[in-house]
């Protein structure tokens, strides 16, 4: 079930790669998983040495459903210009095979395995092609579009009775538990009984009643426009003539 | 042993799950499990190794166990917030992370040149004030792992006066979030440059000492030269970046060759070794932290004054002071803040040089106030891939050694 965090689908436009505007950050290749192999060959030839990444993206309504993006880098060497191209491999979402580069790139590797378990297209060829970031026994491909935010297991993880919302009696407030309210609340679990909670600022009026700079605190004039000392507005212990 | 014998039978071992998976004989020739809990392994990972007496004969790095989900996390927040996740990868480096994605959408809503000269000389001053200190965590773990102990109270101590910094700007040690698409968050407050001033002050004294507690350090010499040799076409073949590619010879510094944010106006080296061991990745990385305090005082040289921030309410918040005062500077908070913006829909691949190398992400917008897709090009889980071919025929007391040159950090290994 999609959690309410979750953009709705029918949000998406259908190809968002298809209508990008022109950012020049790399050439971009559109290809099939029948061409991808020999599309990457034929780049390595071209001086591309470096298989940089491979991504996966999960459109979920376009068909081929995924893309499998593959980042090549050209160094600069020789003379050639350093040049990064694009390869996005699109890949239907009822048979989501591709070849692997495994053997042509081994950093192929542990990509090909992470787009195998977190969107389950998989990788002919691939000599070790397992879970790589998640657990054996996982069910579904979280990156999927499909697959709720919180993920299913999240809903079958048993609570104790108390941390149930339902458990929670009526009228607690949410939060905003006053220290007092939580001192009154240990005292009486441990059978002690508390005065009860004064007024706010009450202590802090009598005390400063008592000390003779601070006889006018009232209103909104500050301690220090009154001549009073600093610590006597706040209620703290003077001597009784008020001297420092 | 009659019937009524007081002694018990024999506790049943653990069941063959437990023991059998990971440790097996076979002649001279066993399975051995390090990690996933093992401190030198810098975090999470387990290393499946098989080992003839002491030579490693083959090695599996086990990655994933601190999968956290951050990209599916990233595509259900707003472009803003997704910012925050994203600089919990790299824990050492948040701000590399956070330049990154941003530089990434800057180039989808087509801002880059809006955002201020300012800006991008803090940013620059900020990522290499990063890369510093997490060369200053390599390096004091790296020493501990070889049993140089001291190091790591030198190393961690700079590391923390860099991380004072990161509190004076952004509010938080770790994960400031202070860089925003378009700009900075706030300013720099009053007192950074002269706290800055100081760190530069004792940055080369430090580094001194630092290097004549450990590069000139016999013992880690004999551990660390001639092990874990990568050769330049295993490097590029691997996809390794960063000090692990060009300490096997090959100059590539994204900084350099694909300059951002204002990379070209500084005066800088790519620090090259050819050795491909272990000690040329190691002084790989500390020349390269001296050529990151180059770039420093540069900026703090050339700091300019003026904004930080694009002048464009549509995705920037618009100034605090306006919003009491203008309703439609009101109205583009509430928005701002409530569903953000929107995103022109395309694709894009933005890299920066994180300290362990090309730090990229491919995101995808479907013009949504979400990103479609956030997909990180991790230096880590790269540089980490080729330790199964580079500990082969090792000892298996190098392992850590390897492990610590290789510099991986698990939160952006596993994501």
């Amino acid at each position: 079930m999609p959690s309410s965090q979750t953009p709705p689908a029918g949000s998406t436009a259908l190809d968002p790669t298809a209508v990008r505007p022109a950012i020049d950050d790399a050439r971009i290749i559109r290809t099939t998983p029948q061409a991808v192999r020999d599309e990457l060959l034929a780049l390595k030839r071209d001086g591309y040495a470096m298989l940089s990444d491979i991504g996966g993206v999960d459109y979920l309504e376009r068909e081929p459903r995924f893309d499998v993006v593959y980042h090549l880098l050209k160094f600069a060497l020789n003379g050639a210009q350093a040049a990064r191209v694009r390869v996005l491999c699109g890949v239907p979402g009822a048979d989501p095979v591709v070849p692997t580069v495994s053997d042509v790139w081994p950093s192929a590797d542990w990509a090909e395995r992470e787009i195998y378990d977190l969107f389950g297209v998989s990788f002919s060829g691939h000599p070790d092609l397992r879970r790589i970031q998640l657990p054996v026994e996982w069910e579904g491909h979280p990156l999927r579009k499909d697959y709720p935010l919180r993920g299913p297991a999240r809903d079958r993880t048993p609570r104790p009775s108390f941390a149930l919302k339902s458990n929670v009696a009526a009228g607690t407030p949410a939060s905003g538990k006053t220290a007092a309210a939580l001192q009154r609340q240990i005292a009486a679990a441990r059978g002690q009984t508390l005065p009860p909670d004064p007024a706010p600022h009450a202590a802090e009026k009598a005390q400063a009643g008592n000390t003779p700079g601070a006889v006018a605190t009232a209103g909104a004039a500050t301690p220090q426009e009154l001549g009073a000392e600093p610590n006597a507005a706040r209620g703290r212990q003077l001597p009784k003539d008020g001297s420092k | 042993m009659s019937v009524d014998s007081p002694i018990p039978a024999a506790a049943p071992g653990p069941p063959p799950s437990m023991s059998m998976d990971v440790v097996e004989r076979d002649h001279n020739r066993m399975v051995l499990s390090i990690g996933p809990q093992h401190p030198s392994t810098h975090g999470v990972l387990q290393v499946l190794t098989e080992i003839d007496g002491e030579v490693i004969t083959r090695a599996e790095p086990e990655i994933g166990y601190l999968h956290t989900g951050i990209e599916k996390s990233a595509e259900n927040l707003f472009w803003t917030q997704a910012s925050t996740v994203i600089e919990r990868m790299d824990y050492l480096s948040p701000l590399s992370n956070a330049l990154c994605y941003i530089l990434g959408v800057e180039k989808l809503l087509g801002v880059t040149d809006l955002v201020p000269e300012r800006a991008q000389q803090v940013r620059v001053l900020l990522c290499e004030l990063s890369r510093i200190a997490s060369h200053c965590v390599w390096l004091g773990t790296g020493g501990i792992d070889l049993g140089a102990l001291s190091g790591f109270f030198y190393a961690f101590d700079l590391r923390e006066r860099i991380l004072d910094l990161n509190e004076l700007s952004g509010g938080a040690r770790m994960h400031p979030n202070y860089l925003r698409i378009g700009g900075l968050r706030d300013d720099l407050p009053a007192g950074f440059l002269d706290r800055l001033d100081a760190l530069i002050a004792m940055y080369k004294p430090r580094m001194n000492e630092l290097r004549n507690l450990l590069q000139s350090n016999p013992i880690l010499q004999d551990r660390m030269i001639d092990v874990g040799i990568i050769s330049a076409d295993d490097a590029i073949a691997w996809g390794l970046t960063g000090p692990c590619l060009r300490a096997s010879g090959v100059a590539y510094d994204v900084r350099k060759t694909f300059p951002y944010s204002g990379y070209e106006n500084y005066d800088f080296d790519v620090v090259t070794r050819t050795e491909g061991d272990a000690y040329a990745r190691f002084l790989v990385r500390l020349d390269e932290m001296d050529q990151s305090m180059r770039i420093i005082e540069q900026v703090r040289k050339n700091l300019v004054g003026g904004p930080i921030m694009a002048d464009d309410t549509k995705f920037t918040p618009p100034p605090k002071e306006t919003i009491a005062v203008s309703m439609e500077a009101l109205i583009h908070h509430f928005k701002y803040v409530s569903e953000s913006f929107r995103v022109p829909p395309g694709d894009v691949y933005s890299a920066v040089e994180g300290p362990r190398g090309e730090l990229g992400y491919y995101i995808v917008s479907n013009g949504d106030n979400r990103p479609w897709r956030v997909r990180t090009r991790p230096p880590s889980m790269y540089n980490l891939q080729i330790l199964k071919q580079i500990a082969v025929g090792e000892l298996i007391a190098d392992m850590v050694v390897m492990i610590g040159s290789l510099d991986p950090v698990f939160g952006e290994v596993d994501r």
